[in-house]
């Protein structure tokens, strides 16, 4: 794959080198000069400077025209960023900056919101769900080998964003309709294992226990935790899981607003099984 | 108790820097809490502690990301100075998870900051455009690695370098039912991380996978582990693929990600 070669690609000015070097600065420099204005903008224009050294060495007027139209407002998923990239270089190249400014700026302002979307579904929530969350459940146990998941999975995504470069430019602006399509049902079916992985997290990781002794009268005392395992197990971790995602749906609600009832109902929690403790026969 | 060896405050305030900027790029994973409370753990000798604190700290972020460049806590930090704090003091995971959490919270206004000092080097770079100065942005760019990694490398250098004092004054100050009531507070919040992906994932439409996952886990915790329910939600999942399959590829039109954003404020 990574066999070096001067030789121009398909349309005819790029290198595989110069596509190659736009995948590195894609891979990590998109973000470092994200700022409220333009967010990814700049980063966008670092990760295709590349191609525009390649066509607009020569041709000061067209480079400073290239550079402007690249420093505007984009701002996409990361993994999926490199599919617009790709387009880029293609329509660039086949073009020029004139006759492609139009379609540029088309194809950058229309695919970044739907493959934001995608994205963030497929290589955030659901990459997620299924690699970190088996990684932290292994490391609850004091296994440090639960890192290696993370480390092989990501390995992974680099060849696959890789991938993704190439494919584009190759395709050009066919891909992205095609793509969408296939990705649906894909993420899909993603969505249906990230859940179970989800729904088996609840009993496992949620820890709240209840152990404390009711008296009323002269009965034996009632024990909370043991009653409520004979309703269902795991019942107040799930209680308390669809009590946040409930929260969650409603409009005011932030993750630092739920972190900090989280905290307080956990105080209040903990003091209840501090306070009243089953006293030991 | 001792201070934190001035080695490993420095090694762990380069590692922040280096863990920040995976965060912001291809995202291994050195970035997530996981990795950092375990590498300071290491760095301070006892990698269990480190574990523990970044298996909570993990699936208590599981949700929480820079969708579309919210800005969100930094747990990274966090990670790092709960741990390290645990480990000084000798009391417990619970306790680094205590105190991760408020520093990570504490610390999102500096992220906020980093962004909009980066609109600094937009700035320029723009002005390099006009000169068709090519160089010039890719150096703005560059450039915007700085408050990135110093929005990080600042706060965990100074909090691990006073380490001793702030321990200290945690203990005096913060009520022991106060903070036993916090150690609880920890195992619960994982539930968030939960939470937020049921918001993320098409939960109305596949809420019965969830149960089934749940239902395994609740029933047969001897039986079963993570990595064999995924192994059922694999089958599940290959199931409902061929079934949408034999649906025919009509209705799978455009829109993969309409039904599937909720738009949570960080």
């Amino acid at each position: 794959m990574s066999k070096q070669t001067t030789e121009t690609l398909a349309g005819g000015k790029l290198t595989k080198q110069d596509l190659q070097k736009v995948y590195v600065r894609n891979l990590f420099g998109l973000q470092w000069g994200w700022n409220y204005e333009t967010m990814q903008g700049l980063g966008y224009c670092y990760v295709i400077m590349p191609i525009l050294r390649r066509l607009y060495r020569n041709n000061p007027e067209k480079m400073k025209k290239a550079l402007k139209t690249e420093l505007g407002y984009f701002n996409t998923s990361q993994p999926m960023s490199h599919l617009i990239v790709g387009t880029d270089a293609a329509l660039q190249e086949e073009l020029g900056i004139d006759a492609a400014e139009d379609a540029l700026i088309g194809v950058k302002t229309g695919l970044m919101g739907p493959f934001a979307g995608v994205g963030d579904t497929v290589f955030i929530t659901i990459y997620r769900a299924l690699v970190f969350s088996i990684a932290a459940y292994i490391a609850m146990g004091g296994q440090a080998v639960a890192l290696l998941i993370p480390i092989v999975c990501g390995v992974a995504m680099l060849a696959v964003r890789y991938k993704f470069t190439f494919m584009a430019y190759e395709q050009g602006r066919k891909l992205a309709s095609g793509l969408s399509g296939q990705l649906k049902r894909l993420t899909e079916a993603a969505s249906v294992l990230g859940l179970t992985v989800v729904g088996a997290l609840v009993p496992s990781v949620v820890k709240a226990p209840m152990n404390i002794n009711i008296v009323i009268g002269e009965t034996n005392p009632i024990n909370i935790q043991a009653m409520l395992d004979k309703i269902m197990p795991a019942a107040l971790p799930l209680a308390i899981v669809v009590l946040s995602y409930w929260l969650l749906g409603k409009k005011k609600m932030t993750t630092v607003k739920l972190i900090l009832i989280l905290m307080v109902v956990g105080v209040l929690f903990g003091l209840l099984n501090t306070f009243f403790a089953p006293v030991a026969a | 108790m001792n201070s934190i060896p001035i080695l490993i405050v420095v090694l762990l305030t380069l590692y922040v820097g280096f863990a920040q900027l995976d965060q912001i790029s291809v995202q291994l994973g050195f970035y997530s809490p996981l990795f950092a409370a375990t590498v300071t753990g290491l760095l301070m000798g006892d990698v269990g502690m480190g574990l523990k604190v970044g298996a909570t700290m993990q699936l208590m972020t599981l949700g929480v990301a820079t969708y579309g460049g919210a800005t969100v806590p930094d747990f990274l930090s966090g990670s790092i100075m709960g741990t390290a704090f645990a480990i000084m003091s000798g009391q417990g995971d619970e306790y680094g998870i205590a105190l991760a959490v408020p520093i990570g919270l504490l610390l999102t206004q500096l992220d906020v900051f980093g962004r909009m000092a980066n609109v600094i080097f937009q700035h320029r770079a723009e002005r390099c455009a006009e000169r068709g100065d090519d160089r010039g942005v890719e150096i703005s760019n560059i450039l915007g690695i700085l408050p990135w990694t110093l929005t990080r490398m600042i706060p965990v250098f100074v909090g691990l370098f006073f380490g001793e004092a702030v321990v200290t004054a945690i203990n005096q100050y913060i009520p022991a039912w106060l903070m036993s009531g916090l150690k609880y507070a920890g195992g619960l919040l994982p539930a968030m991380g939960i939470a937020l992906l049921m918001r993320y994932l098409p939960m109305k439409k596949f809420f019965a996978y969830y149960i089934i996952g749940f239902a395994l886990m609740a029933y047969l915790p001897s039986q079963f582990t993570i990595l064999g329910v995924s192994l059922v939600g694999v089958a599940l999942a290959a199931i409902y693929m061929s079934n949408s399959e034999s649906k025919g590829a009509a209705a799978a039109a455009v829109g993969a990600a309409d039904d599937m954003e909720v738009e949570i404020d960080e």
